[in-house]
Protein backbone atom coordinates (compact mmCIF):
# COMPACT_ATOMS: atom_id res chain seq x y z
CA UNK A 1 0.00 0.00 0.00
CA UNK A 2 1.22 3.26 -0.80
CA UNK A 3 -0.09 6.57 -0.30
CA UNK A 4 0.28 10.47 -1.37
CA UNK A 5 1.59 13.48 0.68
CA UNK A 6 -2.27 15.17 0.53
CA UNK A 7 -3.48 11.83 2.30
CA UNK A 8 -0.62 12.04 4.52
CA UNK A 9 -0.57 15.69 5.02
CA UNK A 10 -4.75 15.58 6.25
CA UNK A 11 -3.80 12.93 8.87
CA UNK A 12 -1.37 14.60 10.44
CA UNK A 13 -3.78 17.58 10.25
CA UNK A 14 -6.58 15.07 11.65
CA UNK A 15 -4.45 14.04 14.43
CA UNK A 16 -4.07 17.62 16.10
CA UNK A 17 -7.36 17.18 17.34
CA UNK A 18 -8.28 15.57 20.69
CA UNK A 19 -10.92 13.30 21.41
CA UNK A 20 -14.14 15.24 23.07
CA UNK A 21 -13.23 18.51 21.49
CA UNK A 22 -15.58 20.41 19.62
CA UNK A 23 -14.02 21.78 16.72
CA UNK A 24 -14.90 24.08 13.70
CA UNK A 25 -12.81 25.16 10.01
CA UNK A 26 -13.22 27.83 8.05
CA UNK A 27 -14.71 28.16 4.43
CA UNK A 28 -12.68 27.18 1.68
CA UNK A 29 -10.59 25.26 3.79
CA UNK A 30 -10.91 21.41 1.83
CA UNK A 31 -8.20 19.63 3.73
CA UNK A 32 -9.19 20.82 7.47
CA UNK A 33 -12.63 20.13 6.44
CA UNK A 34 -11.62 16.28 5.11
CA UNK A 35 -9.51 16.31 8.30
CA UNK A 36 -12.25 16.87 10.57
CA UNK A 37 -13.82 14.16 9.08
CA UNK A 38 -11.20 11.55 8.95
CA UNK A 39 -10.82 12.31 12.65
CA UNK A 40 -14.16 11.45 13.67
CA UNK A 41 -14.09 8.33 11.74
CA UNK A 42 -10.54 7.37 13.41
CA UNK A 43 -9.47 9.03 16.59
CA UNK A 44 -12.12 10.84 17.92
CA UNK A 45 -15.58 10.12 17.12
CA UNK A 46 -16.87 11.60 20.24
CA UNK A 47 -15.76 15.20 19.09
CA UNK A 48 -18.67 17.47 18.29
CA UNK A 49 -17.48 18.57 14.46
CA UNK A 50 -18.89 22.05 13.12
CA UNK A 51 -19.01 22.39 9.43
CA UNK A 52 -17.58 25.86 8.72
CA UNK A 53 -20.10 27.28 6.74
CA UNK A 54 -23.51 25.35 6.89
CA UNK A 55 -22.83 24.74 10.86
CA UNK A 56 -24.39 21.84 10.67
CA UNK A 57 -23.48 19.62 13.64
CA UNK A 58 -22.09 16.12 13.23
CA UNK A 59 -22.80 15.69 9.60
CA UNK A 60 -21.83 12.32 7.64
CA UNK A 61 -21.60 14.28 3.68
CA UNK A 62 -21.78 11.74 1.11
CA UNK A 63 -18.89 13.52 -0.12
CA UNK A 64 -17.18 16.86 0.32
CA UNK A 65 -17.57 19.42 -2.64
CA UNK A 66 -15.57 22.07 -3.21
CA UNK A 67 -17.56 24.53 -1.63
CA UNK A 68 -18.20 25.01 1.93
CA UNK A 69 -21.93 25.67 2.18
CA UNK A 70 -23.68 23.07 0.56
CA UNK A 71 -26.69 21.13 1.16
CA UNK A 72 -24.77 17.79 1.35
CA UNK A 73 -22.55 19.22 4.42
CA UNK A 74 -25.65 18.94 6.46
CA UNK A 75 -26.21 15.35 4.90
CA UNK A 76 -27.20 12.93 8.55
CA UNK A 77 -27.01 16.03 10.78
CA UNK A 78 -29.50 16.19 12.99
CA UNK A 79 -29.18 20.20 13.90
CA UNK A 80 -27.59 23.06 11.59
CA UNK A 81 -27.12 25.84 14.13
CA UNK A 82 -27.66 29.15 12.91
CA UNK A 83 -24.83 31.86 12.05
CA UNK A 84 -25.35 33.43 15.38
CA UNK A 85 -25.83 30.38 17.30
CA UNK A 86 -22.11 28.92 15.61
CA UNK A 87 -20.36 32.86 16.27
CA UNK A 88 -21.98 32.94 19.73
CA UNK A 89 -20.60 29.43 20.60
CA UNK A 90 -17.39 30.62 19.80
CA UNK A 91 -17.03 33.71 20.89
CA UNK A 92 -18.14 33.02 24.49
CA UNK A 93 -15.37 29.95 24.27
CA UNK A 94 -17.46 27.20 24.11
CA UNK A 95 -15.36 25.95 20.97
CA UNK A 96 -12.06 24.08 21.30
CA UNK A 97 -10.41 24.14 18.35
CA UNK A 98 -10.66 25.81 14.62
CA UNK A 99 -8.32 25.73 11.80
CA UNK A 100 -6.65 28.53 10.07
CA UNK A 101 -4.48 29.43 6.90
CA UNK A 102 -3.09 32.20 5.34
CA UNK A 103 -1.36 33.15 2.73
CA UNK A 104 1.24 34.48 5.24
CA UNK A 105 1.98 33.28 8.48
CA UNK A 106 4.76 34.26 11.00
CA UNK A 107 6.57 32.92 13.68
CA UNK A 108 4.35 34.16 16.53
CA UNK A 109 1.29 32.65 14.17
CA UNK A 110 -0.18 35.36 12.84
CA UNK A 111 -1.68 34.88 9.70
CA UNK A 112 -2.77 37.09 6.56
CA UNK A 113 -5.66 35.92 4.29
CA UNK A 114 -6.23 39.91 2.96
CA UNK A 115 -3.60 41.29 1.28
CA UNK A 116 0.07 40.95 0.05
CA UNK A 117 1.92 44.19 -0.48
CA UNK A 118 0.55 47.27 1.21
CA UNK A 119 -3.35 47.20 1.46
CA UNK A 120 -3.91 50.19 0.11
CA UNK A 121 -2.58 49.25 -3.19
CA UNK A 122 -2.16 45.16 -3.26
CA UNK A 123 0.34 43.43 -4.96
CA UNK A 124 -2.47 39.94 -4.65
CA UNK A 125 -5.70 40.86 -3.38
CA UNK A 126 -6.61 37.92 -0.92
CA UNK A 127 -10.38 36.99 -0.39
CA UNK A 128 -10.47 37.91 3.16
CA UNK A 129 -10.69 36.02 6.88
CA UNK A 130 -14.40 35.12 7.30
CA UNK A 131 -14.37 35.66 10.91
CA UNK A 132 -11.22 35.07 11.68
CA UNK A 133 -9.87 38.44 13.02
CA UNK A 134 -12.20 37.52 16.02
CA UNK A 135 -12.92 33.84 16.10
CA UNK A 136 -9.13 33.68 16.21
CA UNK A 137 -8.65 35.37 19.91
CA UNK A 138 -11.58 33.47 21.85
CA UNK A 139 -11.31 30.01 19.99
CA UNK A 140 -9.42 27.42 22.65
CA UNK A 141 -6.74 25.98 20.36
CA UNK A 142 -6.17 26.99 17.03
CA UNK A 143 -4.54 24.33 14.45
CA UNK A 144 -2.85 26.59 11.82
CA UNK A 145 -2.17 24.82 8.20
CA UNK A 146 -0.58 25.69 4.87
CA UNK A 147 0.41 23.51 2.05
CA UNK A 148 2.86 26.19 0.48
CA UNK A 149 5.54 26.42 2.72
CA UNK A 150 7.94 25.05 -0.01
CA UNK A 151 7.03 28.61 -2.12
CA UNK A 152 9.22 30.47 0.41
CA UNK A 153 6.77 33.48 0.38
CA UNK A 154 4.45 31.68 3.03
CA UNK A 155 6.16 31.21 6.72
CA UNK A 156 7.44 35.02 6.44
CA UNK A 157 9.42 36.99 9.24
CA UNK A 158 6.26 39.46 9.06
CA UNK A 159 2.64 39.44 7.87
CA UNK A 160 2.44 42.25 5.11
CA UNK A 161 -1.22 42.15 6.86
CA UNK A 162 -2.26 40.38 9.85
CA UNK A 163 -5.78 39.45 10.08
CA UNK A 164 -6.01 36.43 12.27
CA UNK A 165 -4.29 37.10 15.41
CA UNK A 166 -1.13 34.86 16.85
CA UNK A 167 0.10 34.68 20.18
CA UNK A 168 1.76 38.25 19.57
CA UNK A 169 1.03 41.67 17.41
CA UNK A 170 2.81 45.12 17.52
CA UNK A 171 0.14 45.95 19.65
CA UNK A 172 0.90 43.09 22.50
CA UNK A 173 0.65 39.70 23.69
CA UNK A 174 -2.53 37.84 23.53
CA UNK A 175 -3.04 38.58 27.72
CA UNK A 176 -2.45 42.05 26.87
CA UNK A 177 -4.56 41.56 24.35
CA UNK A 178 -7.19 40.93 27.14
CA UNK A 179 -7.93 37.22 24.66
CA UNK A 180 -9.77 34.68 26.33
CA UNK A 181 -8.55 31.70 23.55
CA UNK A 182 -5.14 30.04 23.85
CA UNK A 183 -3.83 30.90 20.11
CA UNK A 184 -1.91 28.74 17.43
CA UNK A 185 -1.07 25.27 18.97
CA UNK A 186 -0.20 23.39 15.83
CA UNK A 187 1.75 24.60 12.02
CA UNK A 188 1.49 21.66 9.76
CA UNK A 189 3.26 22.14 6.43
CA UNK A 190 3.18 19.71 3.49
CA UNK A 191 7.12 19.95 4.77
CA UNK A 192 6.30 18.94 8.72
CA UNK A 193 4.81 19.85 11.79
CA UNK A 194 5.50 22.90 13.99
CA UNK A 195 4.39 23.19 17.61
CA UNK A 196 4.00 26.76 19.39
CA UNK A 197 6.06 26.74 22.39
CA UNK A 198 6.32 30.41 24.74
CA UNK A 199 4.26 31.58 21.83
CA UNK A 200 6.92 31.08 19.03
CA UNK A 201 6.62 28.12 16.46
CA UNK A 202 9.32 25.30 16.53
CA UNK A 203 9.67 21.94 14.14
CA UNK A 204 9.02 18.82 15.78
CA UNK A 205 7.83 16.45 12.74
CA UNK A 206 9.18 16.46 9.83
CA UNK A 207 8.07 14.76 6.17
CA UNK A 208 10.73 11.87 5.47
CA UNK A 209 11.63 12.77 2.44
CA UNK A 210 12.26 16.79 3.12
CA UNK A 211 15.70 17.80 4.52
CA UNK A 212 16.03 19.87 7.55
CA UNK A 213 18.00 22.13 5.05
CA UNK A 214 15.30 22.25 2.62
CA UNK A 215 12.62 23.34 5.88
CA UNK A 216 15.13 26.11 6.73
CA UNK A 217 15.51 27.67 3.20
CA UNK A 218 11.50 27.82 2.82
CA UNK A 219 11.22 29.59 6.29
CA UNK A 220 11.63 33.26 6.25
CA UNK A 221 11.96 33.42 10.19
CA UNK A 222 14.65 31.83 11.83
CA UNK A 223 14.11 28.23 12.09
CA UNK A 224 13.89 26.76 15.34
CA UNK A 225 14.27 22.92 15.62
CA UNK A 226 13.33 20.66 18.39
CA UNK A 227 16.48 18.45 19.51
CA UNK A 228 14.34 15.32 19.10
CA UNK A 229 12.88 16.20 15.84
CA UNK A 230 10.84 13.08 14.97
CA UNK A 231 9.42 12.24 10.97
CA UNK A 232 5.79 12.44 10.86
CA UNK A 233 4.68 9.29 11.89
CA UNK A 234 3.47 7.12 8.73
CA UNK A 235 -0.72 7.06 8.35
CA UNK A 236 -2.04 4.07 9.42
CA UNK A 237 -4.61 1.82 7.24
CA UNK A 238 -7.52 3.19 8.96
CA UNK A 239 -6.76 6.60 8.75
CA UNK A 240 -6.00 6.11 4.50
CA UNK A 241 -9.23 4.20 4.40
CA UNK A 242 -11.18 7.02 5.94
CA UNK A 243 -9.70 9.74 3.65
CA UNK A 244 -10.22 7.91 0.54
CA UNK A 245 -13.69 7.18 1.80
CA UNK A 246 -14.57 11.00 2.87
CA UNK A 247 -13.26 12.77 0.25
CA UNK A 248 -14.19 10.83 -2.94
CA UNK A 249 -14.21 13.84 -5.26
CA UNK A 250 -10.00 14.13 -3.67
CA UNK A 251 -10.70 17.98 -2.92
CA UNK A 252 -7.90 18.35 -0.56
CA UNK A 253 -5.73 18.00 -3.91
CA UNK A 254 -7.07 21.34 -4.51
CA UNK A 255 -4.59 23.05 -2.23
CA UNK A 256 -1.49 21.56 -3.40
CA UNK A 257 0.57 22.27 -6.46
CA UNK A 258 1.21 19.36 -8.95
CA UNK A 259 4.94 19.11 -7.63
CA UNK A 260 3.37 18.32 -4.11
CA UNK A 261 1.42 15.81 -5.29
CA UNK A 262 3.92 13.75 -7.27
CA UNK A 263 5.23 12.59 -3.71
CA UNK A 264 4.60 8.97 -3.04
CA UNK A 265 5.39 7.00 -0.47
CA UNK A 266 5.96 3.51 0.68
CA UNK A 267 5.67 1.52 4.22
CA UNK A 268 9.36 1.31 5.37
CA UNK A 269 11.22 -2.09 4.89
CA UNK A 270 9.49 -4.73 6.94
CA UNK A 271 6.50 -3.29 7.38
CA UNK A 272 4.11 -4.82 5.84
CA UNK A 273 1.27 -2.06 5.80
CA UNK A 274 1.10 1.38 6.94
CA UNK A 275 0.91 0.69 10.61
CA UNK B 1 -39.97 53.01 10.00
CA UNK B 2 -42.42 50.69 11.65
CA UNK B 3 -43.14 47.07 10.94
CA UNK B 4 -45.17 46.82 7.40
CA UNK B 5 -48.98 46.55 7.61
CA UNK B 6 -50.31 42.99 5.80
CA UNK B 7 -50.67 43.87 2.33
CA UNK B 8 -50.02 42.31 -1.12
CA UNK B 9 -46.21 42.98 -2.24
CA UNK B 10 -45.96 41.72 -5.55
CA UNK B 11 -44.22 43.60 -7.71
CA UNK B 12 -42.05 43.53 -11.10
CA UNK B 13 -38.09 42.76 -10.83
CA UNK B 14 -37.43 46.17 -12.43
CA UNK B 15 -40.00 48.09 -9.97
CA UNK B 16 -38.39 46.10 -6.94
CA UNK B 17 -34.78 46.80 -7.79
CA UNK B 18 -36.08 50.78 -7.98
CA UNK B 19 -36.31 51.02 -5.03
CA UNK B 20 -32.63 50.80 -4.67
CA UNK B 21 -30.62 54.15 -5.26
CA UNK B 22 -27.50 54.84 -6.28
CA UNK B 23 -25.21 54.98 -3.13
CA UNK B 24 -27.24 52.64 -1.39
CA UNK B 25 -25.56 50.73 1.29
CA UNK B 26 -26.90 47.08 0.19
CA UNK B 27 -27.07 44.20 1.97
CA UNK B 28 -26.84 40.85 0.15
CA UNK B 29 -28.08 37.81 1.68
CA UNK B 30 -26.68 34.07 1.29
CA UNK B 31 -23.47 33.21 0.84
CA UNK B 32 -20.43 31.71 -0.87
CA UNK B 33 -21.89 29.44 -3.20
CA UNK B 34 -25.73 29.19 -1.69
CA UNK B 35 -28.64 31.42 -2.26
CA UNK B 36 -26.91 34.74 -3.39
CA UNK B 37 -29.38 36.73 -4.88
CA UNK B 38 -28.70 36.81 -8.03
CA UNK B 39 -31.83 37.62 -10.05
CA UNK B 40 -31.56 41.27 -8.46
CA UNK B 41 -27.90 41.51 -8.89
CA UNK B 42 -28.07 41.07 -12.80
CA UNK B 43 -30.88 44.01 -12.51
CA UNK B 44 -28.79 46.10 -10.73
CA UNK B 45 -26.93 45.91 -13.27
CA UNK B 46 -29.23 46.88 -15.92
CA UNK B 47 -30.29 49.81 -14.66
CA UNK B 48 -27.07 50.97 -14.16
CA UNK B 49 -26.54 51.77 -10.43
CA UNK B 50 -24.03 53.34 -9.19
CA UNK B 51 -21.35 53.99 -6.09
CA UNK B 52 -23.40 51.21 -4.04
CA UNK B 53 -21.67 50.26 -0.40
CA UNK B 54 -22.08 46.65 -0.16
CA UNK B 55 -22.44 44.46 2.51
CA UNK B 56 -22.18 41.33 3.59
CA UNK B 57 -20.09 38.06 5.15
CA UNK B 58 -18.71 35.47 2.66
CA UNK B 59 -19.86 36.46 -0.73
CA UNK B 60 -18.95 35.69 -4.38
CA UNK B 61 -20.27 36.04 -7.93
CA UNK B 62 -22.62 38.97 -6.56
CA UNK B 63 -20.11 40.98 -5.37
CA UNK B 64 -17.54 40.56 -8.09
CA UNK B 65 -20.26 41.02 -10.63
CA UNK B 66 -21.07 44.11 -9.36
CA UNK B 67 -17.50 45.56 -9.23
CA UNK B 68 -16.83 44.13 -12.48
CA UNK B 69 -19.34 46.64 -14.18
CA UNK B 70 -17.99 49.39 -12.14
CA UNK B 71 -21.72 49.85 -9.69
CA UNK B 72 -19.50 49.60 -6.25
CA UNK B 73 -18.11 52.25 -4.47
CA UNK B 74 -16.87 50.34 -0.79
CA UNK B 75 -16.84 46.78 -0.26
CA UNK B 76 -17.67 45.46 3.17
CA UNK B 77 -17.46 41.80 3.67
CA UNK B 78 -15.65 38.97 5.36
CA UNK B 79 -14.50 37.78 2.00
CA UNK B 80 -14.73 37.85 -1.73
CA UNK B 81 -13.80 34.95 -3.72
CA UNK B 82 -14.73 31.29 -5.25
CA UNK B 83 -12.78 29.29 -2.08
CA UNK B 84 -10.40 26.68 -2.77
CA UNK B 85 -13.20 25.61 -6.35
CA UNK B 86 -12.35 28.56 -8.61
CA UNK B 87 -9.98 30.97 -6.32
CA UNK B 88 -10.04 34.34 -6.02
CA UNK B 89 -12.77 36.95 -7.46
CA UNK B 90 -11.33 38.53 -10.54
CA UNK B 91 -13.07 41.48 -10.44
CA UNK B 92 -12.83 42.34 -6.79
CA UNK B 93 -8.76 41.54 -6.64
CA UNK B 94 -8.11 43.66 -10.14
CA UNK B 95 -10.30 46.76 -8.54
CA UNK B 96 -8.75 46.04 -4.90
CA UNK B 97 -5.22 45.90 -6.67
CA UNK B 98 -6.11 49.03 -8.75
CA UNK B 99 -7.47 51.16 -5.81
CA UNK B 100 -11.01 51.93 -7.93
CA UNK B 101 -13.02 50.46 -4.93
CA UNK B 102 -12.64 50.95 -1.20
CA UNK B 103 -11.63 47.78 0.52
CA UNK B 104 -13.43 48.19 3.60
CA UNK B 105 -13.01 43.72 4.77
CA UNK B 106 -15.04 43.38 7.60
CA UNK B 107 -15.24 39.79 10.36
CA UNK B 108 -18.56 37.82 10.28
CA UNK B 109 -18.21 38.60 14.03
CA UNK B 110 -18.18 42.05 13.81
CA UNK B 111 -20.83 42.60 11.12
CA UNK B 112 -23.29 40.38 13.53
CA UNK B 113 -22.36 42.76 16.29
CA UNK B 114 -23.19 45.93 14.07
CA UNK B 115 -26.47 44.11 12.62
CA UNK B 116 -27.53 42.90 15.79
CA UNK B 117 -27.21 46.92 17.16
CA UNK B 118 -29.08 47.83 14.80
CA UNK B 119 -31.91 45.95 15.33
CA UNK B 120 -31.91 46.64 18.99
CA UNK B 121 -32.05 50.53 18.58
CA UNK B 122 -28.50 50.97 20.18
CA UNK B 123 -25.67 52.54 18.46
CA UNK B 124 -22.79 50.05 19.31
CA UNK B 125 -22.36 46.55 20.34
CA UNK B 126 -18.57 45.55 21.75
CA UNK B 127 -16.19 42.86 20.53
CA UNK B 128 -13.69 40.78 22.13
CA UNK B 129 -11.21 40.52 19.19
CA UNK B 130 -10.08 42.72 16.01
CA UNK B 131 -7.43 44.19 18.51
CA UNK B 132 -4.35 43.62 17.43
CA UNK B 133 -5.81 42.83 13.71
CA UNK B 134 -4.68 44.85 11.39
CA UNK B 135 -8.20 44.74 9.92
CA UNK B 136 -9.12 47.22 12.78
CA UNK B 137 -7.09 50.03 10.56
CA UNK B 138 -9.55 49.26 7.77
CA UNK B 139 -12.50 51.40 10.17
CA UNK B 140 -11.86 54.07 11.59
CA UNK B 141 -15.28 53.94 12.26
CA UNK B 142 -14.73 51.32 14.99
CA UNK B 143 -13.46 52.83 18.67
CA UNK B 144 -12.04 51.10 21.98
CA UNK B 145 -14.56 51.16 25.10
CA UNK B 146 -13.63 50.37 28.43
CA UNK B 147 -16.22 47.89 30.44
CA UNK B 148 -17.52 49.85 33.35
CA UNK B 149 -18.04 46.39 35.25
CA UNK B 150 -14.75 44.66 34.62
CA UNK B 151 -12.35 46.99 33.06
CA UNK B 152 -11.97 44.92 29.74
CA UNK B 153 -10.78 46.86 27.09
CA UNK B 154 -13.14 46.21 24.09
CA UNK B 155 -13.53 47.00 20.67
CA UNK B 156 -16.86 49.24 20.21
CA UNK B 157 -18.79 48.46 16.72
CA UNK B 158 -21.09 50.82 15.59
CA UNK B 159 -24.85 49.66 14.52
CA UNK B 160 -24.92 49.26 10.85
CA UNK B 161 -28.79 49.68 9.33
CA UNK B 162 -28.34 48.67 5.62
CA UNK B 163 -30.59 50.87 3.05
CA UNK B 164 -31.59 47.57 1.69
CA UNK B 165 -31.78 44.17 2.08
CA UNK B 166 -31.40 42.06 -1.28
CA UNK B 167 -32.47 38.07 -0.34
CA UNK B 168 -33.29 35.05 -2.08
CA UNK B 169 -35.63 32.10 -1.01
CA UNK B 170 -37.16 28.98 -2.59
CA UNK B 171 -40.57 30.23 -1.65
CA UNK B 172 -42.73 32.63 -0.37
CA UNK B 173 -46.89 34.64 -0.16
CA UNK B 174 -47.29 37.67 -2.06
CA UNK B 175 -47.43 39.31 1.61
CA UNK B 176 -43.39 38.57 2.13
CA UNK B 177 -43.60 35.63 4.37
CA UNK B 178 -40.64 33.57 3.62
CA UNK B 179 -39.55 29.97 4.17
CA UNK B 180 -35.89 29.67 3.87
CA UNK B 181 -33.77 26.07 4.09
CA UNK B 182 -30.21 26.35 6.11
CA UNK B 183 -27.98 28.31 6.07
CA UNK B 184 -29.82 30.93 6.70
CA UNK B 185 -26.73 33.32 6.89
CA UNK B 186 -27.40 36.62 7.93
CA UNK B 187 -30.56 36.97 6.02
CA UNK B 188 -32.16 36.91 9.09
CA UNK B 189 -30.32 39.99 10.83
CA UNK B 190 -30.24 41.63 7.47
CA UNK B 191 -34.41 41.54 7.58
CA UNK B 192 -34.78 43.20 10.77
CA UNK B 193 -32.00 45.60 10.66
CA UNK B 194 -31.86 47.22 6.89
CA UNK B 195 -34.85 50.18 6.04
CA UNK B 196 -36.12 48.84 3.06
CA UNK B 197 -35.91 44.35 2.03
CA UNK B 198 -36.68 43.11 -1.19
CA UNK B 199 -37.38 39.60 -1.58
CA UNK B 200 -36.62 37.26 -5.00
CA UNK B 201 -38.56 33.44 -4.66
CA UNK B 202 -38.28 30.89 -6.91
CA UNK B 203 -41.73 30.15 -6.16
CA UNK B 204 -44.90 31.71 -5.05
CA UNK B 205 -47.38 29.96 -2.65
CA UNK B 206 -50.40 30.42 -0.41
CA UNK B 207 -49.72 31.35 3.17
CA UNK B 208 -50.51 28.03 3.87
CA UNK B 209 -47.97 26.38 2.04
CA UNK B 210 -45.12 28.86 3.51
CA UNK B 211 -46.95 28.20 7.37
CA UNK B 212 -46.09 24.82 6.54
CA UNK B 213 -43.18 24.64 5.16
CA UNK B 214 -42.26 27.20 8.51
CA UNK B 215 -41.95 30.93 7.87
CA UNK B 216 -38.28 32.13 8.53
CA UNK B 217 -38.87 35.79 7.67
CA UNK B 218 -41.99 36.83 8.42
CA UNK B 219 -43.90 39.66 6.41
CA UNK B 220 -43.76 42.25 8.55
CA UNK B 221 -40.17 42.64 7.78
CA UNK B 222 -40.54 42.56 3.94
CA UNK B 223 -41.17 45.50 1.40
CA UNK B 224 -41.26 44.27 -2.06
CA UNK B 225 -41.99 40.39 -3.18
CA UNK B 226 -40.63 39.42 -6.68
CA UNK B 227 -41.26 35.83 -8.31
CA UNK B 228 -37.86 34.83 -10.21
CA UNK B 229 -37.53 31.01 -10.68
CA UNK B 230 -33.87 30.06 -10.86
CA UNK B 231 -33.62 33.96 -9.19
CA UNK B 232 -30.25 32.70 -6.84
CA UNK B 233 -28.71 30.84 -10.29
CA UNK B 234 -25.49 29.88 -10.97
CA UNK B 235 -25.85 29.93 -6.89
CA UNK B 236 -27.35 26.68 -5.03
CA UNK B 237 -30.79 27.26 -3.59
CA UNK B 238 -31.40 23.85 -2.22
CA UNK B 239 -34.26 22.00 -2.09
CA UNK B 240 -35.06 23.33 -5.77
CA UNK B 241 -31.62 23.22 -7.47
CA UNK B 242 -27.67 22.69 -6.75
CA UNK B 243 -25.11 25.33 -7.79
CA UNK B 244 -24.02 25.52 -11.75
CA UNK B 245 -20.36 24.90 -11.18
CA UNK B 246 -19.78 25.15 -14.95
CA UNK B 247 -21.59 28.82 -15.10
CA UNK B 248 -19.16 30.07 -12.43
CA UNK B 249 -16.42 28.93 -13.99
CA UNK B 250 -17.87 30.36 -17.00
CA UNK B 251 -18.23 33.59 -15.24
CA UNK B 252 -14.70 33.47 -13.63
CA UNK B 253 -13.26 32.74 -17.06
CA UNK B 254 -14.86 35.76 -18.36
CA UNK B 255 -14.13 37.84 -15.49
CA UNK B 256 -10.11 37.10 -15.83
CA UNK B 257 -9.71 37.40 -19.36
CA UNK B 258 -10.13 41.09 -19.73
CA UNK B 259 -13.10 43.56 -20.79
CA UNK B 260 -14.09 42.04 -24.01
CA UNK B 261 -14.79 38.12 -23.07
CA UNK B 262 -16.97 40.12 -19.94
CA UNK B 263 -18.82 42.36 -22.34
CA UNK B 264 -19.55 39.07 -24.12
CA UNK B 265 -20.82 37.19 -20.96
CA UNK B 266 -22.51 40.37 -20.05
CA UNK B 267 -24.36 40.73 -23.61
CA UNK B 268 -25.27 36.82 -23.32
CA UNK B 269 -26.64 36.39 -19.86
CA UNK B 270 -27.20 39.59 -18.40
CA UNK B 271 -27.81 42.48 -20.20
CA UNK B 272 -31.74 41.16 -22.05
CA UNK B 273 -33.84 39.77 -19.22
CA UNK B 274 -34.12 37.24 -16.72
CA UNK B 275 -36.10 35.21 -19.11
CA UNK B 276 -33.59 35.54 -21.75
CA UNK B 277 -30.52 34.72 -19.23
CA UNK B 278 -32.67 31.20 -18.54
CA UNK B 279 -33.10 30.96 -22.21
CA UNK B 280 -29.27 30.94 -22.68
CA UNK B 281 -27.99 29.20 -19.19
CA UNK B 282 -30.87 26.26 -20.99
CA UNK B 283 -33.62 24.59 -19.65
CA UNK B 284 -31.30 21.36 -20.21
CA UNK B 285 -29.03 22.76 -17.63
CA UNK B 286 -31.13 24.02 -15.14
CA UNK B 287 -33.47 20.67 -15.30
CA UNK B 288 -29.96 19.11 -14.34
CA UNK B 289 -29.60 20.89 -10.96
CA UNK B 290 -32.94 21.05 -10.77
CA UNK B 291 -32.56 16.74 -10.37
CA UNK B 292 -29.60 17.22 -7.95
CA UNK B 293 -31.62 14.77 -5.18
CA UNK B 294 -31.96 11.69 -7.83
CA UNK B 295 -29.13 10.14 -6.73
CA UNK B 296 -26.40 10.70 -4.91
CA UNK B 297 -23.96 9.76 -7.65
CA UNK B 298 -26.19 12.61 -10.02
CA UNK B 299 -25.25 14.75 -7.14
CA UNK B 300 -21.70 14.30 -6.65
CA UNK B 301 -21.06 14.62 -10.66
CA UNK B 302 -22.68 18.22 -10.69
CA UNK B 303 -18.93 19.42 -8.66
CA UNK B 304 -16.52 18.27 -11.08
Amino acid sequence: MSWTIDEWFVVALARTIRPRETVFHGFGSPCAQVAMHVARRTHAPEMVLIEGATYAINPDPPFIPPTSNDASLSRGAAYSMRFEEFFDAAIRGDVDRMFLSGGQIDVFGNTNVTAIGPVGRPKVKLGGGGGGCNLSATIGHLTLWTTRHRSGHTLVETCDFITDIGHRTPLGTRAELGFTGGGPQWLVTEMGVFEFRDGRARLVQIFPDVSLAEVRAATGFPLEAAGDLRAVRPPSAGELAAVRSVDPLEVRKSEFSPRELARVFEPAAGQDCAC
Amino acid sequence: MSLQPPRDKRVSLAEAVALVRDDAIVALGGGLSARLPMALVRELIRQGRRGLHLVGSAHSIDVDMLVAVGAVRRCEESYVGFEQDLGLAPAYRRAAEEGSIEVAESCCVSMLAQLRAAEMGLPFLPVRGVRGSDIAALHPEYATITCPFTGEVLIAVPALRPDVALLHAPSGDRYGNLHLEQPYVLDERFASASRVVIATVDELVSTEEVVASGVTIPAHLVTAVVLAPFGAHPTSCYPRYAYDHGHLREYVSAAQSGPDDFEKFLATYVCGSEESYLTAVGAERLSTLADWSRSTADWQELFR
